[in-house]
């Protein structure tokens, strides 16, 4: 053997290899990243130079393919009695080893085609960094499936846990789970026009080199110019039309969510295990995930309006892992109050009880939000102030070309107004919702109408406490707390709009 | 005094020198930027003036109105810091959660006398909390103190 290794080497087991058909699924991979290389090449072949394009993606594709070989040649890890050992680097090595002891958990993980070939991605939780470069080092990227299962299975020997496990749950019945009809709602939910936007933006920025527009209304003329008797309709139909339009834009946001939510929730079972949870889901990546109770920082139930009058929440949590680059884990996409309580109760979690006294927050919560968009709010002050004077100011001959010339400006104005109007009073809803509770060991945060949220923050999981002021927040004597917690999202826990001295009150009293 | 409420000291005096040389040199930077694009590619050699006077403006009144509003505060628990002229924030940091520390000279720290005191803890929002301006003497004792609490309850 010709890799340093220490004296034990009994110990540390024989040298293993990825897959071969990592050199297959690998490059699928590495192509993906590749997006300015298409741009270029994309640029190439438009411009005429296709032999030069040609050239480049064979290039591209070579140069990929041989890093992955090499990749694949200096990978080795070792499975030993005590440890995982990963040695890695094409240039320069890095010799890993990770003890038993502090693997948290394994997550399996299987693509598209990492299943139709039975191979599965096999990463070690660390507890250690979860973001950052550091994140990706544990990861063994394609192994038999088989393997990969017996390598989870020692781990978790190896740590002290029952193996039993995983077998012995099947039996069970699991702790939640979605069936078609639930996957069908919960898609229904995640209602998104993203889709539309992404085009839109598409059709702005390519449209005109690749003469393909389909906001433009010369786009649809052009393309109806055969059917002559279809645009006597639609323009003699104005109103008709615009229905037409608006079911169209539904049809697609039910259907962008839908297929999302398909793709990722297909198959989403939630066990018990005797550390933790075990999730599966995911119709082409099919991905299973272990979550230890202890690791656990917090907790969150969302909803939003609609969901919320038909008695639906998700519940997520915040561990110090992420999940599939997101910050939380979802526990249950679409769940009943009673199955919240359940998933709650299996991780020694109490459930919200309903009479929980909560305590508003400060009536600023609105105004300085107000204040933040009164920019807006002058700039269409003035706007209006002209509309309304300039056809007084000019003498009465001019005045009907003057109102002609600024009828296009109506529309325009009015659909900011209104838009402001409706964001005011978004956040005076959730300002309705928003508040905060002591429930014994725990600190609970509620806010937001549209996307409402509750948190349940145990008080022994806050990692520091800040008590944020701004420049406007200051005249209305309100500050912010800011809860710092171990994994999640970069922003932390914010509490927002309570008077300074509750805030330091309550902050005095978090910290006991 | 409560063991929870400590009494909040300010930091040395040479930190606002710290400050002012620091936010100079952001400052000739963004001159000289200024100075490129307006002078050499609009042909307007007033607009670096104005960021010149706009940055002296700042070097003057910012420091000392940051040092002002700089305190820090040790007990037995916890560790203080506040800190922000226009965005104030006051942090609390239990020391039981403190994961590891650093003690931090950077070459303007040396220059002035000063020194940062750097704790990490476990958070993702907030996890690195400086206290900034410390006599380097300082920095070590409390670096010690601290060290004493540090224990990780981490599973």
């Amino acid at each position: 053997m010709s890799e340093p290794t220490s004296p034990d080497d009994q110990a540390v087991g024989e040298p293993e290899r990825l897959h071969r058909l990592f050199l297959l699924t690998g490059l699928g991979g590495a192509l993906r990243s590749l997006a300015g290389g298409y741009a270029a090449i994309g640029y190439l072949a438009v411009s005429g130079r296709a032999g030069f394009a040609l050239a480049g993606a064979i290039a591209l594709v070579l140069f990929m393919a041989g890093g992955i070989l090499l990749y694949w040649r200096r990978f080795e890890f070792r499975v030993g009695n005590n440890e995982i050992r990963i040695d890695s680097g094409i240039f320069s090595r890095r010799h890993r080893s990770i003890p038993f002891d502090r693997i948290q958990d394994v997550d399996l993980t299987q693509g598209p085609i990492a299943r139709v070939l039975g191979l599965a991605q096999l990463k070690f939780e660390t507890g250690g960094a979860a973001v950052g470069p550091n994140a990706e080092e544990a990861v063994l990227h394609a192994i038999q499936l088989a393997r990969a299962h017996a390598i989870r299975e020692l781990v978790r020997a190896r740590r002290g846990s029952t193996a039993a496990g995983v077998e012995a749950e099947e039996a069970t019945l699991p702790l939640y789970e979605m069936d078609t009809r639930r996957l069908l709602l919960a898609g229904t939910f995640n209602f998104s026009l993203a889709l539309f936007a992404g085009l839109f933006g598409l059709s702005q920025t390519l449209g005109d080199v690749a003469g393909f527009d389909p906001f433009n209304r010369r786009f649809w003329t052009g393309v109806a110019e055969g059917s002559d008797p279809i645009v006597q309709f639609v323009f003699q139909h104005r109103a008709g039309a615009a229905i037409a339009g608006l079911i169209v834009l539904l049809v697609i946001g039910a259907a962008t969510g839908i297929v999302r939510t398909v793709t990722r929730d297909y198959g989403f079972r939630l066990d018990c295990t005797d550390v933790g949870l075990r999730r599966r889901r995911g119709l082409l990546t099919r991905t299973d995930v272990t979550l230890p109770a202890r690791r656990l920082q917090a907790a969150a139930v969302g909803s939003g309006p609609v969901r919320r009058f038909f008695g639906w929440a998700e519940l997520k949590v915040q561990s110090l892992a992420q999940d599939e680059g997101s910050a939380d884990h979802v526990l249950a996409p679409l769940a009943r109050a009673e199955e919240i309580g359940t998933i709650l109760h299996a991780l020694s979690w109490r459930a919200v009880s309903p009479d929980v006294e909560w305590r508003r927050v400060s009536h600023a919560y609105i105004w300085t939000f107000v204040i933040a968009l009164s920019p807006l709010f002058l700039l269409l002050g003035v706007q209006a102030l002209v509309l309304a004077g300039a056809p007084m100011l000019v003498h009465s001959s001019a005045r009907p070309a003057v109102l002609d010339a600024m009828t296009p400006l109506l529309l325009p104005t009015a659909i900011v107004l209104v838009a402001l109007g409706v964001a005011v009073a978004v956040r005076r809803l959730a300002w309705g919702r928003t508040g905060y509770a002591l429930d014994g060991d725990r600190l609970l945060i509620r806010k937001g109408w549209w996307r409402s949220r509750l948190l349940i923050l145990p008080l022994k999981r806050i990692q520091s406490i800040d008590v944020a002021e701004s420049l406007v927040s200051r005249w209305f004597g309100i500050a912010n707390l800011v809860f710092g917690v171990a994994g999640g999202g970069v922003g932390g826990h914010r509490l927002p709009a309570i008077r300074r001295e509750t805030a330091r009150a309550l902050r005095r009293e978090l910290l006991v | 005094m409560d063991a929870d409420e400590p009494s909040l000291l300010a930091v040395e005096p040479g930190y606002k020198n710290v400050l002012r040389v620091r936010l100079a040199l952001i400052w000739v930077v963004l001159t000289g930027i200024a100075g490129v694009i307006g002078g050499v590619l609009f042909d307007q050699p007033l607009f670096a003036a104005v960021v010149l006077a706009l940055g002296t403006g700042v070097v003057a009144i910012a420091p000392q109105r940051r040092y002002a509003r700089l305190r820090y505060g040790l007990t037995e628990r916890i560790l203080q810091v506040m800190r922000g002229w226009l965005f104030h924030t006051d942090t609390i940091v239990p020391l039981v959660r403190v994961q590891h520390l650093d003690v931090v000279r950077g070459p303007l720290d040396k220059m002035f006398g000063t020194a940062s005191l750097v704790l990490h803890t476990a958070g993702t929002h907030n996890s690195i909390v400086t206290v900034p301006g410390l006599a380097p003497e300082r920095a070590t004792e409390m670096r010690d103190i601290i060290r004493e609490h540090v224990r990780t309850d981490f599973a």
